[in-house]
């Protein structure tokens, strides 16, 4: 008996694990160690417009159980990812849910790659990265600036008739505020957490590590900070949310249920252990199992009750 | 691509702060080429990603690997802290080896500091049906300990230190410039810091000579995932840990890139 069935934004999967984007690739590159259909749902690399080589320098640095990135959203580009990619997947035989972050650096480009992507039948969800920084407002992240954060969201819905999940940022004063935004200008969901601005300077060269001086942070140092926003949100809105954020164990993934979340997403932590989502699912079963829950869907928000 | 739990069979300090750890593996043994690498769990979970370590022997008949690497962090030094009989989490072999495949051939072998890592499988691999000259370089004789772990019986070997105290006086280049004008090599292989890379391919060039080299880059994740090990090339953008670490050196733009800034962070 699967107790992990979920449906989510009118989409079926046949648990409630997904990979948060930038992790996973395009769900190919961990195919020798298991095989990517175990997830509910695929979160591919964000996609842009364009081809972008992303940055420059130094993209990686690691702190005590986590890590910074700065990788800026180097992709191969919509066309490619129709023409080549997208193939790819399907003769490697992934039939699980994809899940499709997009990004642009203005609203233009975000309404154009919503439009490309809403023409693609394999793609069961579209999810909306409001975290890179608009560059027409001073490079002030999308997601930062709730009119911004409000405008994206409104145009982007109305091209497209997939399930919209909008991704929200972390660095922000009130994050519930952020998700009723989104949420009365047209999202179906939302995901959080997006990753933390940090930053680690070397202190033998007495710079900062990162070629690109500042990196989003995540792995299991962030969960806590992931768990509380999930949470808060939960509270705020009447519409489902995807947690992630330093989820490392199917005890992590537990709590972000138990605070509200319908789905979860694994990121950094598979980079460490590739095959960190097969023990969920089999945790989640047994959890399931051994506590007589018939279905997961009975756990989501239970810490608020 | 494996990953499996392997036993500590040895782990010591070779000299200065670059150890040695010998496992016992099994899947993961086989397809192990010189010049890959592979991802090793730290101990005690404080650092929670795995290292890339490259690969400095593998012995298949005893179904054994060895890493030579060295402390240069709080990840390494948990390695370093792992004990005989403690079980270690490894994946690999990961990425893109050194071309073994030819016969009959003149090729020269260089290699600098921890760039020798690879080297001993590498020359092993060489040797079997070609003539390989080796230049070992390091900035002194600490660096050049982890020589009395090669076999180089038949092997031209050629050590360069920065301080004199062991071999010539120098670098790996000016041997390398001396035996290039007197020899012609059909390939170069190289492994060092950058700078060092740098100037062996610009001497391969030089003399019309292929030359690959093994990059090093920080990255997450190992199977281009990540993307943090992504560089520029002549052939468009590549995955250090999967299309590299070994590159022809000719596709490489620019060894050390000027780190150039963008507005702002932009995640994954």
């Amino acid at each position: 008996m699967n107790r992990l069935q979920t449906k989510f934004l009118g989409v079926d999967f046949k648990n409630p694990i997904v990979t948060s984007s930038g992790c996973f690739g395009f769900g190919l590159e961990y195919k020798e160690y298991f095989d990517p259909n175990i997830l509910g749902g695929i979160g591919i690399k964000g996609l842009t417009v364009e081809p972008r080589d992303g940055n420059y320098g130094t993209r990686i640095a690691e702190t005590p159980a986590g890590m910074l990135n700065c990788v800026g959203l180097e992709n191969p580009g919509i066309d490619y990812f129709e023409s080549h990619i997208l193939p790819d997947m399907k003769a490697n035989g992934i039939t699980t849910n994809i899940i499709a972050n997009i990004n642009g650096k203005t609203v233009e480009e975000y309404v154009e790659i919503a439009k490309r992507v809403d023409k693609i039948p394999e793609i069961a969800v579209v999810e909306l990265n409001i975290s890179c920084p608009n560059v027409k407002d001073g490079g002030m992240a999308f997601g930062a600036n709730p009119e911004v954060a409000a405008r994206v969201t409104r145009e982007v819905r109305k091209v497209t008739s997939k399930p919209l999940v909008v991704k929200l940022s972390p660095n922000v004063t009130d994050i519930a505020s952020i998700a009723k935004i989104v949420e009365e200008n047209g999202a179906d969901a939302v995901s959080l957490i997006n990753t933390l601005l940090g930053m680690v300077i070397d202190i033998r060269t007495k710079k900062p590590v990162l070629g690109n001086t500042f990196g989003g942070f995540s792995g299991p140092a962030v969960k806590p900070v992931a768990v509380r926003m999930v949470y808060q949100v939960y509270k705020a809105v009447n519409i489902p949310i995807i947690g992630m954020g330093g989820i490392s164990c199917v005890e992590d993934a537990l709590e972000f249920i138990m605070a509200g979340a319908s789905m979860v997403s694994i990121g950094s932590a598979i980079f460490s252990n590739p095959m960190l989502a097969v023990e969920i699912e089999q945790g989640l079963q047994k959890y399931c199992e051994e506590n007589g829950i018939e279905n997961i869907n009975e756990l989501v928000g239970i810490a608020h009750r | 691509m494996f990953l499996e739990n392997c036993e500590i069979l040895e782990n010591r300090l070779v000299a200065g702060h670059n150890y040695l750890m010998r496992v016992r593996g099994d899947k993961t043994i086989d397809p192990a080429k010189a010049g890959q690498f592979y991802m090793l769990q730290c101990k005690n979970g404080f650092y929670f990603l795995k290292r890339p370590i490259s690969l400095h022997y593998v012995d298949k008949e005893k179904r054994e690997l060895e890493f030579y690497y060295e402390v240069k962090g709080g990840g390494t030094k948990d390695l370093a802290f792992m004990k005989v009989g403690e079980i270690i989490n490894i994946q690999g072999p990961l990425g893109t080896g050194f071309s073994t495949d030819m016969k009959d051939q003149e090729l020269l072998v260089v290699g600098g500091g921890m760039g020798m890592a690879p080297m001993k499988l590498l020359i092993e691999a060489l040797s079997k049906s070609n003539k390989v000259t080796f230049i070992a370089g390091g900035r002194d004789g600490v660096a050049m300990e982890i020589m009395s772990n090669f076999s180089l019986d038949g092997i031209e070997t050629h050590i360069t230190t920065d301080d004199g105290s062991v071999g010539t006086k120098g670098n790996v280049i000016v041997k390398m410039e001396e035996l290039m004008k007197d020899k012609k090599f059909d390939m170069v292989f190289t492994c060092g810091p950058q700078k060092m890379m740098e100037a062996v391919a610009k001497t391969a060039k030089k003399y019309s000579t292929k030359c690959e080299i093994s990059l090093e880059a920080r990255m997450a994740c190992g199977v281009k995932a990540c993307v943090g090990c992504s560089i520029k090339t002549k052939v468009g953008m590549k995955k250090v840990c999967h299309d590299g670490p070994v590159f022809d050196s000719e596709t490489i733009v620019d060894f050390d890139p000027v780190l150039e800034k963008t507005e702002t962070c932009c995640g994954n």
